[in-house]
């Protein structure tokens, strides 16, 4: 009882102790860090280069705020995310079966090794170009050349997660002479899941960064032809707040959707929960 | 360990560039079925070495078969047919661009790793830095690669600086793991008794960091051709890059996948020939002593 009582009281006591802790030095370095950045950036674009060539943050930030209040950048990032998507599921319908195959088959992993290595080391660059020819300038390309970049991460996570299956009890439901179905459902699944969506964190970044690519090449629609059309124009101003769009959905969805997800669907694997470095 | 680089959060998951260790990962958690039990022609037919040469000959053939099926592709015979006939163009772009990644992977190398070890010797200038090292990962190499165009037109200093914005961050990262990695209490009993500073940089701190610096490194040379790639095609007049550009404005897709091939080569040749030897150097030290502790 006593205890509990104590804790209750914490948090009007350490106000001060907190302002010399080093939970309060973290968020107060990041964010200097982060402010001491756009202040080299300010003082460049003040004294040292032209508007054009090098736009003040606060004129980026104002352009932002135009683009986003004409509706261009929610549209455009729809556009793309659906491609992207697209991809993703092209390479879920393929890369799952070639993982499970990797995972349960020595001949499949030497197989399919080199397939792997090669997809994943591909220059973005490449890609785009591959998709420029086979498809010109339509939706299908970057889908498609996504779907090449995932291929790779969704069929070498899928394959390590048949591995982490608990030998025991894929022994034990033999012994017992459950059917594949059922095995499937309540042993498989579970140990593939997580590593999907390691598959996802591992190359979300990579697979929209090839798609905007893509689209910079040979697209009509979608993020890319965006920052695209700036480019044409020699926009600068425009090309930098694209960029700032970009990073922060970027950002948004592995920090606050991928990250999360995962860490929840692999609590059960530690029950500790110290996943945090 | 194979995978130290990416995950930022410590979570399992791999990264699929690195399909040597993950591969390895997996068949150590997962010893099944050594294809060595079966007899004979089969068991030749099925190892791992012959699954590698079959799967490399149904590329080739597949490449051929789209090649031939659809116009647009052009296949494995009219990229070699190509290549020997602008031979002579082959050498110098080539050194262009392979002068570009000199330059930038000496500066990823050195700013790399200083900031990475700062960044995990001291929390102040960890703090410091995480979020801004965090944006650059997430800035688009391609992106850069226009604004390089737009601020020094068909200078060589785009390309160099591209790479180096696009691919320095990969190695901070995997840098500030290795320095991290560093076993603290180790490091307090060489102070207790003495140990030089330098020695113990160099049998304790480097052996430790070096795995983490090489994996690192060699991610971040494969952004730093892509970046370098980018950036000749965009605004060059000459390199690799420059010539796949200059070949799909002539309208030549056999030309733009030749030189896309030839760039692959080279980035092929070079993680194999150098970054896997000396990955595996590096990490060799520590089977070593692992064998050793038990």
């Amino acid at each position: 009882m006593t205890g509990r009582t104590e804790t209750l009281r914490l948090p009007t006591v350490q106000v001060g102790s907190f302002l010399r802790s080093r939970a309060f030095a973290r968020v107060a370095l990041s964010i200097l860090g982060g402010l001491s950045f756009l202040g080299l950036w300010a003082a460049l674009s003040e004294w040292k280069f032209e508007p054009v060539v090098l736009p003040s943050p606060f004129a980026v930030v104002e352009n932002m705020r135009v683009l986003l209040s004409e509706g261009l950048v929610v549209e455009a990032f729809l556009k793309s995310l659906q491609k992207t998507l697209m991809g993703w599921g092209a390479a879920m319908l393929l890369g799952i079966p070639i993982g499970l195959l990797m995972g349960r088959y020595r001949y499949a992993r030497a197989f399919f090794h080199d397939f792997v290595y090669l997809l994943a080391n591909v220059p973005l660059v490449v890609y785009a170009v591959i998709s420029l020819v086979v498809f010109g300038i339509s939706d299908i390309g970057p889908a498609f050349v996504v779907m090449l970049l995932v291929l790779p991460a969704v069929s070498i996570n899928v394959a390590a997660g048949v591995a982490s299956a608990d030998q025991g009890i894929l022994q034990m439901s033999r012994a017992f002479d459950r059917r594949a179905s059922v095995v499937t459902r309540w042993v498989i699944v579970p140990s593939v899941l997580p590593f999907l969506l390691a598959a996802a964190r591992v190359s979300f970044a990579d697979s929209w960064k090839l798609e905007a690519l893509t689209e910079t090449f040979g697209s009509a629609s979608g993020v890319g032809f965006q920052i695209h059309k700036a480019f044409t124009v020699f926009s600068v101003l425009d090309a930098l707040s694209w960029m700032m769009f970009f990073v922060i959905f970027v950002i948004v969805v592995e920090r606050l959707l991928l990250a999360p997800a995962e860490r929840r669907i692999f609590a059960w694997r530690n029950p500790g929960g110290a996943t945090e470095s | 360990m194979a995978t130290a680089e990416r995950s930022i959060e410590e979570l399992p998951g791999f990264d699929p560039r690195d399909a040597e260790g993950a591969v390895e990962a997996i068949e150590t958690a997962d010893p099944l079925e050594p294809s060595s039990r079966a007899h004979g022609l089969w068991r030749a037919l099925t190892s791992d070495i012959a699954a590698v040469w079959t799967a490399r000959i149904l590329a080739v053939l597949l490449w051929a078969l789209a090649g031939s099926a659809i116009d647009r592709i052009p296949g494995p015979v009219e990229v070699i047919d190509f290549l020997t006939e602008h031979s002579d163009l082959l050498w110098p772009n080539i050194w262009v661009t392979i002068k570009s990644a000199l330059w930038a992977l000496s500066i990823i190398l050195v700013a790399g790793t200083l900031l990475g070890f700062a960044m995990g010797r001291w929390w102040q200038i960890r703090y410091f830095f995480t979020d801004l090292v965090m944006v650059g990962i997430a800035l688009p190499a391609f992106i850069w690669a226009l604004l390089a165009v737009m601020w020094w037109g068909f200078d060589d200093i785009g390309p160099i600086f591209v790479a180096c914005v696009s691919a320095t961050p990969m190695l901070i990262v995997s840098t500030r793991q290795g320095a991290q990695s560093v076993d603290g209490d180790l490091q307090k009993m060489s102070t207790a008794y003495r140990v030089p500073v330098t020695r113990q940089f160099r049998q304790l701190v480097l052996p430790t960091m070096s795995e983490y610096i090489i994996a690192g490194f060699r991610f971040a040379t494969l952004a730093a051709w892509g970046a370098i790639l980018l950036v000749e095609f965009f605004g060059s007049e000459e390199g690799i890059g420059f010539q796949a550009n200059y070949w799909y404005d002539a309208g030549s897709f056999t030309g733009m996948i030749s030189w896309g091939f030839v760039m692959l080569v080279i980035i092929v040749a070079v993680d194999k020939l150098l970054m896997e030897p000396a990955l595996r150097r590096a990490r060799r030290w520590r089977a070593e002593s692992t064998a050793w502790s038990l």
